[in-house]
């Protein structure tokens, strides 16, 4: 196995950490509805919510948390937060659909992302705001609402490439939202088409960690803002997207260490942490690292709502270094953001059955196949590595001691590895045990599924803390009135 | 000392005993070694110059920029070496996170790039990552750059091996000191320096100093970062060993207070991690031995860093009429009015009112008449008395009424007969309908 076992533990809040402690109720849904199985807890999406809501307070700001649909299809998620304040962010026809079928209603909703013309006019119809990609959409929302005799659409401009003066941040290259340089012709256009639409605010969402960028992009938006004001428009709000994080891992401590023996094992210093010696973008050149770690930073110290509050906290330098969170509650503007992952920290967690425990060679590490497909648990697209948590089957045995295994999947390719990493657990599992992956809620559970092979993508349940018991029903079946779950 | 250029007085920087009775040690003698005497402020003088130099008439010719990933004292030699000869200088990096030293590079006439920060929805199958392509555009044929490379290029480590070395050696009076003591970043001087000793004797011991893994220390690499530097060979240190924040900064104020040595985070985490190692050897010595380590750069710009880390370092006296000595009940006392009775006092009585916001959403939007004084410069007046005249009528106006009801308060308490706060702000205002304008 090579030296210490590299455990990279899960962070798990009080909600998860009881469910996964309900090892009856998790092995009879397995048991009933098949591996994989994913479990959403709709509550802890409330929670989600309130702790971004109380940075608002903190700062005196109005203004909606939109959850970002895209990031997970559940409908008890979302049925979830229909019944609190929170509003959605819409990426699609099918996803607006669901919104308002939710029962959000179309001041709780924005459509973002590039938009086919139905998209577009249901939006439209229903009074949704629209966050406008660019002047081509501004034009094609126009004439689809003149055409089709609606009311002026409620729009946000959706913007990029922000720049600095002084220090020039290099940002991420986008290929949504107009790049800020083209906003005089955007605002011409929102002008021209003053019958249709009514510019309420801007825009963006960078893919990025970097606070520092994000600063930048929301004083570039404030910049916008004035902008628009000198034309004599009345924008009220600046909406700055999504991408607050989550920390995956409980440790510190254990990430540093995986990540050293990870760079250690690239540069051939240690036995590889790998199936095949892959480096997760790292390679090793004449004792040189080169490339760079593509992995999520899973263990975070400021993520999700303290990510937002440390963004509102930085100075704006070109508007006299005054807090961000300062300037807008002064200008009297809206904030809205749109969290996706972050509002799906501790949302659930995904099961798989152990089929089959292979020893390769001696003291290698052992094969585990899971029933299950690599993208029905996504971690590792997403570049996020934590460890499954052992669920002892009813029959089976503890085996003993730490072990390292590889998990790979039921399709027919070499690729189908549940991780490529090698995964160290605390004993080794026997058929018939459950491995739980937790806080997969977030982008991990349906974003990559297929039906490749006529093999089924995982089913969903929602499940809900009933006094001591934990009660469940399919995802489809849950409202927030099912007896004793949701919102009460 | 004569010089004809600044260059010249490069290197030959000063080797300063260590008095023991702040470092403690018994049987050891300790030095410090003061690159930040260098005329640009740091040890990166040398390599800077001795990287740049073969290459600058070329570039004089081309009229080539200067580039360099750098986070710091590089980059200031740099931009001084070629502003000197007339030319740009460009640095690029996502690690310069101490203010004061980017404006120094813009004083300096540097232009500035960050890279930006990771995806967070990662690809795991990209591959163009900001550092491969910065190469991939300074490789590009064609390309007018000098770029001096610090991380890869020999040159930086010769201006140790044939500088910063044989001077350690001639300041002990022609002795090896038994150990070196260098904090890792490009790992130029410890592995120069390194280097140097070993060829007159063996059996010096190198200790290498990182940054704990979770910590920023400015110009130091963590033990994986190191990785990533060319010029890094783990062979050269007998030990390498971490050294947090805290402990640098504990250090560096041993040095600057006790030592009479201005040095930075740097040389305080070279001291602390010099010290620490030594201590453990110490006892069991029964002869005299020798130890040098490195004082990298200068404090003064890293005063940020501190603020930041150790705010209790900057602790200045209590301020005098502040709000912040306000008790609740004072401040829960605050006269205030409401939106509707402050228009019909501005109708009826013409209070003066001052806006406490910042001058950029004052110009964007306010209350018609007023004045703007941002709460910060307000502040600033109060401690010098009431800033207006007691017999006019004052009514302060911030976002949401939580400052102005702090002032009020303080003015109230300061002797002011008649100041009262906007209840619910700005904001409060514009919902209610009242007039906003922009003039
Ligand atoms: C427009 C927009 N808003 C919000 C998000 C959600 O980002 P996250 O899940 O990282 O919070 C995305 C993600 O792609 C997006 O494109």
């Amino acid at each position: 196995m090579g030296g210490r076992p590299l455990y990279l533990e899960p962070r798990l809040e009080p909600r998860l950490r009881s469910l996964l402690a309900a090892t009856g109720t998790l092995r009879s849904l397995t048991d009933a509805l098949g591996s994989p199985l994913h479990v959403v807890v709709p509550d802890q999406i409330a929670e989600n919510l309130e702790r971004f809501r109380s940075v608002y307070r903190r700062h005196h700001l109005s203004g909606q948390v939109y959850y970002a649909h895209k990031a997970n299809r559940s409908s008890a998620l979302l049925r979830r937060l229909a019944a609190t304040d929170a509003g959605v962010d819409v990426a699609s026809l099918g996803e607006l659909q669901h919104a308002l079928g939710a029962g959000f209603t179309a001041d709780r909703i924005t459509a973002t992302g590039p938009k086919n013309p139905e998209f577009l006019w249901l939006a439209a119809l229903t009074g949704v705001t629209v966050s406008v990609d660019g002047a081509g959409e501004l034009d094609q929302l126009a004439a689809l609402v003149r055409k089709h005799a609606l009311a002026p659409v409620r729009v946000l401009l959706r913007l990029s490439g922000f720049e600095t003066s002084g220090v020039k941040v290099l940002s991420r290259r986008s290929r949504f939202g107009t790049p800020v340089r083209e906003l005089d012709p955007l605002l011409e256009a929102v002008e021209r088409h003053g019958d249709a639409v009514e510019l309420t605010g801007v825009a963006y969402h960078l893919d990025t960690t970097s606070v520092a960028e994000k600063a930048t992009a929301l004083e570039g938006a404030l910049a916008a803002l004035e902008a628009c004001r000198s034309r004599g428009l009345r924008p009220r709000a600046v909406d700055v997207g999504g991408g607050f994080g989550v920390s995956y891992l409980a440790e510190r401590e254990q990430w540093e260490a995986y990540t050293t023996a990870l760079t250690a094992a690239v540069l051939g210093r240690r036995p590889p942490l790998t199936w095949g010696g892959h480096g997760y973008g790292l390679r090793g050149e004449s004792g040189t690292l080169r490339g760079v770690l593509g992995l999520y930073p899973a263990h975070r110290s400021v993520a999700g709502a303290a990510y937002l509050d440390e963004l509102l906290a930085q100075p704006a330098a070109s508007l006299g270094g005054r807090p961000l969170a300062a300037l807008l509650l002064e200008h009297l503007y809206d904030l809205h953001s749109e969290p996706g992952r972050a509002l799906l920290d501790q949302c659930g967690l995904t099961l798989a059955k152990v089929l089959e425990v292979r020893s390769q060679e001696a003291g290698g590490a052992l094969l585990v196949r899971l029933a299950a497909k690599a993208d029905d648990i996504a971690l590792e697209d997403h570049g996020v590595l934590v460890d499954p948590v052992v669920i002892p089957g009813s029959g089976a045995g503890p085996g003993e001691g730490p072990v390292a295994v590889h998990l790979f999947g039921g399709l027919c390719l070499e690729t189908d590895l549940i991780t490529r990493r090698t995964v160290f657990l605390p004993r080794r599992p026997v058929p018939g045990d459950l491995l739980a992956f937790a806080n997969t809620a977030g982008y991990a559970m349906d974003f990559h599924a297929t039906r490749a092979q006529h093999q089924p993508v995982a089913r969903k349940v929602a499940a809900w803390q009933d006094g001591d018991a934990w009660r469940w029903c399919l995802d489809d079946q849950f409202w927030p009135i099912t007896p004793s779950g949701g919102a009460q | 000392m004569r010089y004809d250029s600044i260059t010249d007085a490069i290197g030959n920087t000063p080797l300063v005993r260590i008095d023991p009775a702040v470092h403690g040690l018994r049987n050891i003698d300790l030095f410090a070694k003061l690159e930040m005497l260098n005329p640009f402020g740091s040890v990166k003088d040398r390599a800077a110059w001795n990287m740049a130099r073969p290459l600058l008439a070329e570039a004089v010719e081309h009229g080539s920029q200067v580039v360099e990933l750098s986070s710091g004292n590089t980059a200031k030699a740099l931009a001084v070496v070629a502003g000197m000869h007339g030319l740009g200088f460009k640095s690029v990096t996502n690690r310069m996170r101490v203010p004061e030293i980017k404006d120094l590079l813009l004083l300096l006439g540097a232009q500035i790039e960050e890279l930006p920060g990771q995806s967070e929805c990662l690809d795991p199958t990209a591959t163009d990552d900001p550092l491969t392509l910065f190469h991939r555009t300074l490789s590009a044929s064609g390309s007018t750059y000098l770029h001096t490379d610090q991380y890869y290029n020999p040159r930086n480590t010769e201006a140790h091996l044939t500088g910063t070395g044989p001077e350690i050696v001639k300041d002990l009076d022609g002795r090896v000191p038994d150990w070196f003591v260098a904090c890792v970043g490009t790992a130029g001087s410890s592995t120069g320096v390194a280097r140097a000793l070993r060829e007159e004797d063996p059996s010096v011991r190198v200790v290498g100093l990182v940054a704990a893994k979770s910590d920023f220390i400015p110009g130091i690499r963590t033990i994986d970062e190191v990785q990533e530097v060319g010029l890094f060979d783990p062979e050269t240190y007998d030990t390498m060993e971490s050294v947090s924040a805290d402990e640098a900064i504990e250090g560096m104020l041993t040095l600057n207070r006790r030592c009479g040595i201005l040095g930075g985070p740097t040389g305080g985490a070279a001291y602390h991690g010099a010290v620490r190692h030594l201590r453990a050897v110490d006892e069991e010595l029964t002869e005299r031995r020798t130890a040098v380590f490195i004082v990298c750069d200068r404090v003064e710009s890293y005063l940020s860093y501190v603020r930041q880390r150790r705010p209790d370092l900057l602790g200045r006296p209590p301020r005098k009429n502040s709000p912040a000595d306000l008790t609740d009940a004072e401040v829960g006392g605050a006269p205030s009015v409401t939106v509707a009775e402050a228009r019909r006092w501005i109708d009826s009585e013409g209070p003066l009112v001052v806006d406490l916001r910042s001058p950029y959403a004052y110009a964007a939007l306010h209350i018609d008449g007023s004045v703007n004084i941002v709460d910060e410069l307000f502040a600033e007046l109060l401690q010098g008395g009431v800033p207006f005249s007691r017999s006019r009528p004052v009514l302060l106006a911030c976002p949401v009424g939580e400052q102005s009801a702090r002032y009020a308060a303080l003015l109230t308490r300061m002797g002011h007969p008649d100041v009262r706060s906007l209840a619910g702000g700005i904001i409060a205002w514009r919902d209610a309908g009242a007039p906003l304008v922009r003039d």
